[in-house]
């Protein structure tokens, strides 16, 4: 249990007033625009929704399923990380094409890539399955929160979840987009800071990072030192295939979108940023701060696991970062620490709480309840979704309870196994329509539970290791949504060729790009690329004169 | 290095190109190595020190090579983006049409 002195909880509530604060002060710029509320008027520069991007994704989970994982892995856990890697050749690909394309979500992109009724269908799915999403992430991260206060203070676990989830929605009613953005700074400020200093506190208490290594070696698992020690290429626990599989599988799947769910987060920030090259920076930038904060963070657990060497129920070493900072930071320090904590908590809330809020509004009621909807009502529904995210979120928390890091592989990895290839193939082959994609979303989700869960409770199917069961599950999908591409019809050429010229997708879009050469829509833009040219060119050549 | 193409006009800007080639492929080499690298730099092992130097190296030239064309996409862009979002504004009223 841990003891608040004064200055602890000086800490805790200024940094609770000045989060809050946010919201306040940014209510104006909030309420003018469904826009505003939702993308802050698209008009940022690239180092806010970078900045977002990595605040969002250090949530209150993501240091124990990342302690979880070195803990018992050692630096090969690191690997495991870098399923943010689809940053990477996303923010030069499918960044860019998103970008371009102006949708406000994934959901809307369906109704521009894909056309007829199969468009609005996938639309309506992806925008209750995200809506739905967005109460789980929170919930989950929510319940971490709960775990976290249940170890410091004994509270039960419903009053971590319900009560700093339910102070982050005032700010998110409030100012909307325009508040998260803004408090994501500070926040991801904040709590970078404190992982730094975190891990020099762990390391000068564990005797600094030559007794590290050398105790390390002296219990004989100099091989958690080593992230490249794999165990062969099929067999023990971390064979080549499996890391084959966890570098193929989120660095190609930057090629597509919502290949993981963090895209729908990251589609977000993406819209907000004033331009493509903004865009682009915004994700990649921000996904370099997550892998650096991946590797302060692996040297903070190691450190922990000299001094804790012998814990072997994962509920106990998945706490490792937390515990470093309760035990070890000196008094007054405590409470910056939980601070930090609240930044970290608070940061990844708010965003989702907006994000589900903007696919209920824009994507539901907007779309198909009222489409005649003025700016003022837009706005209103969507601080009443943001309400009712909060709601669901208190449900999913409490079924998840204490096992975070099982729900987080089960959602991060195997959840989306089936649609991996869908979601690319959606931007590199014009063929692939709105049946296809749509008939492997929803076997997906049932061929997912199949194998995950139902089918190995009956012994019908052994416990097989995650890597295989992604390409189990990519195979078996596949089935079912190949031939369905290919039995219905393409999708209307004209609205191929429009979401062609304006976002430039990559891949075989051939019999498209030939329309679009066709009907002359290339050469017109080139034309009007060149007579903008010309114009800045006079321009400039005037303001020499 | 006058094989790496640094001056661009907003249409040509916008083919695929070996500059995009380039900035895909070494961005996860990038990740990859500054992760590896600063984690085992941290516990004073020559490998990682190694491993973060050339991650830095290769992020630093990726972006040598792409920011011009992102650039000149960005700006050509920006032109016709208000055209663009009244016909998205057209598509999300679709009762209007």
């Amino acid at each position: 249990m841990v003891e608040f002195t004064w200055l602890d909880y000086f800490w805790t509530f200024a940094y609770l007033i000045l989060m809050i604060g946010c919201g306040a002060i940014f209510y104006r710029l909030g309420k003018r625009s469904g826009s505003d509320f939702f993308l802050a008027g698209r008009g940022l520069p690239w180092w806010l929704p970078a900045t977002s991007n990595y605040a969002t994704h250090t949530a209150t989970d993501t240091p124990m399923w990342f302690s979880g994982w070195v803990y018992a892995a050692g630096l090969r856990g690191l690997w495991y990380s870098l399923f943010t890697g689809w940053c990477a050749i996303s923010a030069f690909v499918s960044t860019k094409i998103f970008r371009r394309s102006l949708a406000g979500t994934q959901a809307e992109w369906q109704t521009l890539r894909f056309s007829g009724l199969g468009a609005e269908l996938m639309r309506g799915w992806l925008a209750g399955w995200q809506f739905s999403m967005c109460m789980f992430i929170a919930g989950w991260v929510g319940i971490a929160m709960g775990n976290v206060c249940h170890y410091a203070f004994d509270w039960p676990l419903w009053w971590g979840l319900v009560l700093f989830s339910s102070l982050c929605c005032l700010y998110v009613i409030a100012a909307g987009y325009w508040g998260v953005i803004i408090a994501d700074v500070q926040q991801g400020i904040t709590m970078f800071l404190v992982i730094i200093l975190v891990s020099v506190w762990a390391g000068i208490a564990a005797g600094g990072p030559t007794e590290i290594v050398t105790k390390i070696e002296a219990m004989g698992r100099g091989w958690m030192l080593n992230p490249f020690h794999f165990t062969g290429w099929f067999s023990g626990d971390f064979p080549i295939m499996w890391l084959i599989t966890m570098v193929a599988v989120p660095f190609l799947g930057g090629l597509g979108m919502a290949t993981h769910f963090d895209w729908f987060v990251e589609a977000q920030r993406i819209q907000s940023a004033r331009n493509i090259k903004d865009a682009s920076y915004s994700i990649w930038w921000g996904t370099a701060a997550v892998i650096v904060r991946n590797s302060i963070w692996a040297f903070a657990v190691l450190a922990f696991f000299v001094i804790y060497p012998d814990l072997t129920d994962q509920s106990d070493y998945q706490l490792a970062w937390f515990r470093i900072g309760f035990e070890f930071f000196p008094v007054g320090m405590v409470g910056f620490f939980f601070a930090a904590i609240l930044a970290i908590h608070i940061s990844t809330v708010a965003g989702v709480l907006n994000l589900g809020s903007m696919y209920a509004t824009r994507d539901l009621y907007h779309h198909y309840i009222n489409p005649k909807a003025s700016e003022k009502q837009v706005v209103f529904v969507g601080r009443l979704m943001t309400v009712v995210v909060l709601f669901g979120s208190f449900f999913f928390g409490l079924m998840i309870g204490e096992d975070v890091t099982k729900w987080l592989l089960f959602a991060l990895w195997l959840m989306v196994a089936g649609t991996w290839l869908p979601n690319i193939l959606q931007i590199i082959w014009w063929r692939f329509n709105a049946w296809g994609y749509l008939s492997a979303w929803v076997a997906n989700l049932g061929v997912c539970w199949l194998v995950v869960w139902v089918l190995p409770a009956f012994g019908i199917l052994t416990d097989l290791p995650d890597y295989v069961q992604f390409w189990l599950l990519m195979l078996l999908v596949g089935v079912i949504y190949l031939p369905i591409t290919l039995l219905t019809k393409p999708d209307d050429m004209d609205r191929l060729v429009k979401i062609y010229v304006q976002t430039r997708p990559i891949g075989f879009w051939g019999p498209v790009r030939k329309e679009a050469e066709r009907r002359g829509l290339l050469r017109a833009i080139e034309m009007m690329d060149l007579q903008a040219e010309m114009e800045a060119r006079k321009e400039a050549g005037n303001g020499m004169d | 290095m006058g094989w790496i193409r640094r001056d661009w006009t907003p249409h040509e800007a916008d083919e695929w190109s070996k500059e995009d080639w380039i900035a895909v492929i070494l961005s996860p080499f990038s990740y990859i190595l500054i992760t590896m690298g600063l984690a085992l730099t941290l516990f004073l092992q020559p490998l990682g020190y190694i491993l973060l130097a050339v991650g830095i190296a290769i992020t630093i030239f990726l972006f040598w090579v792409i920011d011009p064309k992102l650039t000149a996409i960005s700006s050509e862009y920006e032109k016709k983006q208000r055209q663009y979002l009244k016909e998205l504004e057209q598509i999300q009223r679709w009762e209007e049409e």
